[in-house]
């Protein structure tokens, strides 16, 4: 895998209830390439929880979850394609 | 059946025993159909694999003719508040969810005795279903995952 050409992707699921922001995440995630990051930004509590089942399904690493501006914000490493 | 070796790691296992969901989806009323979409899309975003065995006065709302989906009459009275509340909330409606559940790799199968029953054919129900199968074929295909009655 080449190191370089990996980046960071912005997916920004603010406003879209549950099981949106979950969903934007995996369509993200069918594009990306191992080594990217992915930061997403949602509103819905549910997916503090629900990016933690992801990972754990899809093999995944979670860098952050953090609150910022009165969202909640995901940093996630792509691992496993 | 899947052979399971002693040295297979923890994660390989869960992948084996439960990366598999199905729904059995019977009821004819609004209501139900809210979960059918929301768990539908959400288990194949997690990339599970997602099959729905459709049956009873549930085909009704899979057919291509427009079909309105009733509110149980013990909740009737709650049905504008739930619609209203579902807008301000930006909820897709359950076909938007099936259909993207869809694009994620989820199947839909039509129960054939029902649609018998019913007479409807392949060519009465709308895109959203991939094929009309027996009992049978659907139990074998949800073997071994989480299997849930709506």
């Amino acid at each position: 895998m080449d190191e370089t050409t990996t980046g960071r992707i912005l997916i920004d699921s603010t406003g879209s209830p549950c099981p949106g922001p979950i969903t934007d995440l995996a369509l993200a995630y069918r594009r990306s390439k191992v080594g990217d990051l992915l930061e997403l930004w949602a509103t819905d509590p549910g997916i503090r929880t629900d990016v933690r089942a992801w990972a754990a399904k899809t093999g995944n690493e979670i860098l952050s979850i953090s609150d910022s501006d009165g969202k909640i914000v995901v940093v996630i490493r792509i691992a496993k394609r | 059946m899947t052979q399971i070796d002693i040295e297979t790691p923890l994660a390989q296992l869960q992948e084996i025993s439960s990366n598999k969901m199905s729904i059995i989806m019977f009821s004819g009323t609004a209501d139900k159909f809210i979960p059918l979409g929301v768990l539908s899309q959400a288990a194949a975003a997690i990339g599970m694999n997602v099959g729905i065995f459709v049956t009873g006065f549930a085909l009704l709302a899979f057919t291509k003719q427009h079909h309105e989906l009733p509110f149980p009459t013990e909740f009737a009275d709650m049905a504008p508040q739930i619609s209203q509340g579902m807008t301000q909330n930006n909820v897709a409606s359950w076909d938007t969810m099936l259909r993207q559940a869809k694009d994620l790799g989820a199947q839909v199968y039509a129960c054939s005795m029902m649609s018998g029953v019913m007479g409807l054919k392949m060519e009465d129900f709308n895109d959203l279903v991939d094929d009309i199968v027996g009992a049978a074929t659907f139990l074998q295909a949800a073997e071994g995952g989480e299997t849930f009655f709506v």
